[in-house]
């Protein structure tokens, strides 16, 4: 009798420790399966397109690396390639310089502090779509203010978009104004973060404000820089829809990043596989940023505790 | 204060009065081109409407669905949100709370990541062909899921860091009084993490109500576009509209700018943690 | 007051009791009430045989088609007709999408004709002589050629050589290029060119210009550049693939456009329609080649200073008048509900007493050579013969899936082409040459490239 019961007793125990150990997977599986629902398997059978061979928009089957082939033997696709390098490397490092800028005067005792911010940030809550709208309407020769602008200080219309330096300097500036802002906010957190004895003492020993920046809080300031700076990055990588607005990549092929190439490719050319293996080629490239990304927020949280 | 100072402070005013007027004279030329009749807004830079009309409104309400797209874009992100806070508060919780094995955390985490990084091209054909195949493809629903999903990563992300700064005595205490796991999370562990919740929404809201490449693939009509979609739609190829135009692009950042003005605090908040932890 | 402290007591019993599966449950119903409540269902309930779905691009030309013609078809049949139109490249990746999947979204594609192609070859349209529609023989047949697969005529894949070709979308509306001119400027219709160019040198920037093309890269600058190649006596592509474009009648073709930048607005890289249309309708421009939706604006005060002043003929000549022909054309979905009362539709909108209907009320680009050279029509919309004349003498696209690439590579390099042109003022043959060849070359490799060409 005794032992029965004690045999019923281990049996729910081990029963309500299962239990409690499964709870947590429990609870994860909704997320994971989500989460893999929306990316693993589009990843997947986007490797598998990149493998197949399109042809009039149908799938013709299996074709090997052929795709690659094609697309690494294409210059436009490294002219694109080369164009979106660019345009990340100038918006990301003018991004940076102007946030951090704004930053350091905004990181003080200010009045209308709040609003101040909130009207600093707006450019990059509202959605690109409209972003490339409001653009267009300043940018466009017959209605925009920017070439009226230009005349009055006698230099001459610029016609933005008709020209390829001025049309992708031009989306250069739309970047910029979008998502300094994004820098901005990330660099005020890291400064209002930041521990203030040192630049304090530094203070007091008589070191200047140009001293006490590039001695104390820029060193300081590093990992969340770094961090800014890959998150921008793998989204700039990306930029599609200002540049679907305003040039769908023109003139000739100035502002044809990877992105706005590789939609021609597969809804305006029809070869979905071609796309995807130029897609698969950039996500690797992505994935080590993140990887990189992950290891430098791990450092950053460290530094940080 | 010296007068040193007074004049670094005032330099500091002027800057930041100069990058203001750069961030919101674009919105203030598009509100202005918006309210314009057709004639005027080809007759030179007027920074003030000569004559003031809602036309261009009122034509993207009746001839151009706005109303439509309005009400899709709110019902999408409001359950999308909602659905994707569930799950991913849940997730976010057991990340934060438990050891996992087999290197669960990791590859959750890391999966997480590459959701956010995955081009939304990539996305919009095989989605496109799972929705057809259920028969969701221009309905809302089939947004809200594909959004639900694609928050669900960011809120993990943000979620967990939140929850990770809650102490576990709390929790504990409740649980020893009684309370199981879940109703230990729901009335204890929530109300302290709904600063880090709202911060969270807000990104949230943002983002799905900002998306533009999945809503335009994966829909085809007023029944079920978003407001990006519908903006797009007026940037036709035959002919652009200017006026309809400014106004789509006044009515797809009105509601966004509200929200960033009502949630102040919040907002920034929301922000900056969505991008640094 | 006890009241409430009693219903606290109660609801906090309440929630301690729910435990895991009454929150499983909870949220099972929960979405299952917001799902039955209809905010997610779609709106539109279709009765199989009732109704008609079409979908289409956004144009001017389209308003009669759907505010007046669907309509009608309803008052006519008692087969209700939905509409529903967004802008061209959405409404492009839309109903491909949903012809390669069958969705079966929509019954009738309004498509450009050079998606025909690629529409019947990929399976996205269904052959409408299986489907058993009779075509109306008063339809003009430039335009009624337009919807065959493969092409009756001209360079034909290889794959469909000896293919006898099908009809897989019927012609609608018969857009084409038409030159408009400005009556103050040319007391009478410029024949060629060089009586356009001859006009254009009296003329100052900025209050008025001599011609005003679209540059933009792709298929804007293609529609200024094709009715000049044509007219010259070039081609896009020569019936064996080959580019027909860079040897000197499509040099002297870009170099004559390229003549015209001096009496041209600066910013043209980055004009498309809607920007030269307004320079036309301000009265700021004495000519310009533009699709048949323009004719419906001139004479609207709304939107011209030009009322009665603008007129219309073919496309000019030098060797030849060669006119892009766009014709708006239908095609009935793979996926198509109500394939049948689609044809009905079809082949109502397309007999002759419709489409003279809609020359005679509306000055329609309609299909049929009745309506277009009726009298009544003719005397109330006098762009009519310009129509009837420029279909007869259109040139088609490369009949090929293959006619984006072409497309996008032909005009990237003509964009580049203006935009250096425009920077140097002068060397324009040289300039013209080195782009043409650059893009022929491209074209050539793609075309070996994806096969079924050479």
């Amino acid at each position: 009798m005794t032992i029965t019961t004690n045999i019923v007793v281990e049996r729910e125990d081990r029963v309500q420790r299962l239990r409690a150990a499964s709870v947590p997977y429990l609870l994860l599986i909704p997320a994971v399966v989500a989460l893999a629902a929306i990316s693993l398997y589009p990843t997947i059978d986007g490797i598998r397109a990149s493998l197949h061979k399109f042809r009039y928009g149908l799938d013709m089957g299996f074709a090997g690396g052929d795709n690659y082939t094609a697309v690494y033997s294409d210059p436009v696709f490294w002219q694109a390639i080369a164009t979106t390098a660019w345009f990340v490397a100038l918006v990301v490092s003018i991004e940076t310089l102007l946030g951090l800028l704004l930053a350091l005067l905004v990181a003080r005792e200010l009045r209308f502090a709040g609003l101040i911010r909130v009207a600093l940030i707006l450019p990059m809550t509202i959605a690109p779509v409209v972003v490339g709208v409001i653009w267009r309407l300043l940018y466009a020769s017959d209605i925009g203010v920017v070439d009226p602008l230009f005349q009055a200080l006698g230099l001459g219309a610029p016609h933005v978009l008709a020209h390829p330096l001025s049309a992708f300097l031009g989306l250069v500036a739309v970047d910029v104004w979008e998502w300094t802002p994004l820098l901005f906010l990330i660099i005020l957190a890291g400064l209002q973060s930041m521990p203030q004895d040192p630049i304090e003492a530094a203070r007091v020993d008589g070191a200047s404000g140009l001293q006490t920046f590039f001695h104390h809080t820029l060193p300081l300031l590093r990992p969340v820089l770094l961090v800014a700076v890959v998150l921008r990055t793998i989204d700039a990588v990306g930029t599609f829809d200002q540049i679907f607005v305003l040039t769908k990549g023109g003139p000739g092929t100035s502002t044809q990043l990877i992105s706005i190439y590789a939609y021609n490719t597969a809804f305006l050319f029809n070869q979905y596989g071609r796309a995807m293996a130029m897609l698969i080629g950039v996500l690797a490239v992505l994935i080590f940023l993140m990887l990189a990304a992950v290891r430098l927020m791990r450092r950053t949280s460290e530094a940080i505790e | 204060m010296t007068l040193r100072e007074r004049i670094g402070l005032t330099f500091v005013y002027l800057a930041l009065g100069v990058a203001i007027l750069l961030a919101l004279f674009p919105f203030w030329w598009m509100v202005d081109t918006s309210l314009k009749r057709p004639v005027d807004i080809f007759s030179g830079v007027a920074l003030w409407p000569q004559q003031l009309t809602l036309d261009s409104y009122y034509r993207l309400i009746n001839d151009y669905h706005f109303g439509s797209f309005l009400l899709n874009s709110v019902i999408i992100v409001a359950s999308a949100v909602a659905v994707s806070l569930v799950l991913g508060t849940l997730a976010a919780y057991a990340l934060a709370r438990f050891r996992m094995r087999f290197g669960v955390r990791q590859m959750a985490l890391y999966l997480v990541l590459l959701v956010r990084m995955l081009p939304g091209i990539m996305l919009c054909i095989p989605l496109y062909i799972v929705l057809a195949k259920w028969g969701l493809l221009n309905t809302r629903l089939g947004l809200i899921l594909i959004y639900a999903g694609l928050n669900t990563s960011f809120v993990v992300w943000m979620m967990q860091s939140f929850l990770e700064e809650i102490p576990r005595d709390i929790e504990e205490a409740a649980m020893v009084d009684g309370d199981s796991r879940l109703t230990a999370l729901r009335r204890i562990v929530i109300p302290l993490a709904a600063p880090g919740l709202v911060a969270t929404a807000i990104f949230s809201v943002i983002t799905t109500y900002n998306d533009f490449i999945i809503a335009l693939t994966l829909t085809s009509t007023p029944d079920a576009q978003t407001i990006p979609v519908g903006v797009s739609t007026l940037i036709g190829k035959i002919e652009i509209q200017w006026g309809p135009m400014a106004a789509a692009g006044v009515v797809g950042a009105l509601p966004i700018v509200i929200f960033a003005l009502v949630v102040q605090r919040n907002f920034v908040r929301g922000l900056t943690l969505g991008a640094v932890k | 007051m006890s009241d409430k402290t009693k219903n606290t007591g109660k609801s906090k019993l309440l929630k301690r009791r729910m435990r895991r599966r009454d929150f499983i449950k909870g949220g099972i119903a929960g979405s299952a009430l917001l799902a039955g409540s209809g905010i997610f269902a779609p709106r539109i309930v279709r009765a199989d045989t009732a109704s008609i779905t079409i979908g289409s691009f956004q144009d001017n030309a389209m308003v009669p088609f759907h505010e007046y013609f669907c309509k009608q078809f309803t008052v006519e049949t008692g087969i209700a007709v939905n509409y529903n139109e967004t802008n061209y490249d959405t409404w492009y990746q839309n109903c491909k999408n949903d012809g390669l999947n069958k969705t079966g979204a929509y019954d009738i594609y309004v498509m450009d004709d050079n998606w025909v192609p690629e529409f019947a070859a990929g399976k996205i349209v269904q052959s409408l002589d299986k489907l058993g529609l009779k075509v109306n023989p008063d339809i003009l047949p430039a335009g009624l050629e337009m919807g065959l697969w493969p092409p009756k005529s001209g360079a034909r894949m290889k794959d469909f050589a000896n293919a006898t070709p099908e009809l897989y979308s019927l012609v609608i509306i018969d857009d084409v290029e038409i030159l408009y001119y400005n009556k103050d400027f040319f007391p009478t219709a410029p024949v060629t060119w060089d009586d356009i160019y001859n006009v254009a040198k009296t003329t100052k920037a900025p209050d008025m210009y001599g011609w005003s093309p679209r540059g933009v890269k792709g298929n804007p600058i293609m529609m200024t550049y094709l009715p000049l190649l044509n007219s010259y006596g070039g081609n896009f592509v020569n019936p064996d693939w080959t580019p027909g474009f860079a040897g000197p009648e499509g040099v002297g073709a870009l170099s004559r456009l390229f003549s015209f930048i001096p009496y041209m607005p600066d910013g043209v890289a980055e004009y498309d329609t809607d920007q030269e249309v307004q320079l036309m309708l301000e009265g700021k421009c004495t000519a310009l080649t533009e699709y048949t939706g323009l004719a419906q604006r001139v004479d609207d005060p709304s939107s011209s200073k030009v009322v009665g002043k603008i007129y219309m003929a073919a496309t000019p000549k030098q060797v030849k008048s060669g006119p892009a022909i766009g014709t708006f054309i239908a095609g009935i979905a793979s996926g198509a509900k109500n394939p049948q009362g689609a044809v009905q539709f079809l082949e109502w909108f397309t007999s002759s007493a419709t489409q003279l209907e809609f020359a005679r009320k509306y000055g329609g680009a309609a299909v049929t050579g009745t309506a277009l050279n009726d009298p009544e029509a003719v005397q109330k919309h006098r762009w009519l013969p310009a129509i009837a004349d420029a279909v007869n003498n259109s040139v088609e696209k490369p009949r090929t899936p293959d006619e984006p690439k072409m497309e996008d590579i032909l005009g990237t390099a003509l964009n580049e082409a203006l935009v250096e042109a425009i920077a140097q003022k002068s060397n324009y043959d040289a300039i013209a040459q080195k782009h043409l060849s650059d893009a022929a070359d491209q074209i050539t490799a793609y075309l070996k490239q994806q096969g079924g060409y050479f």
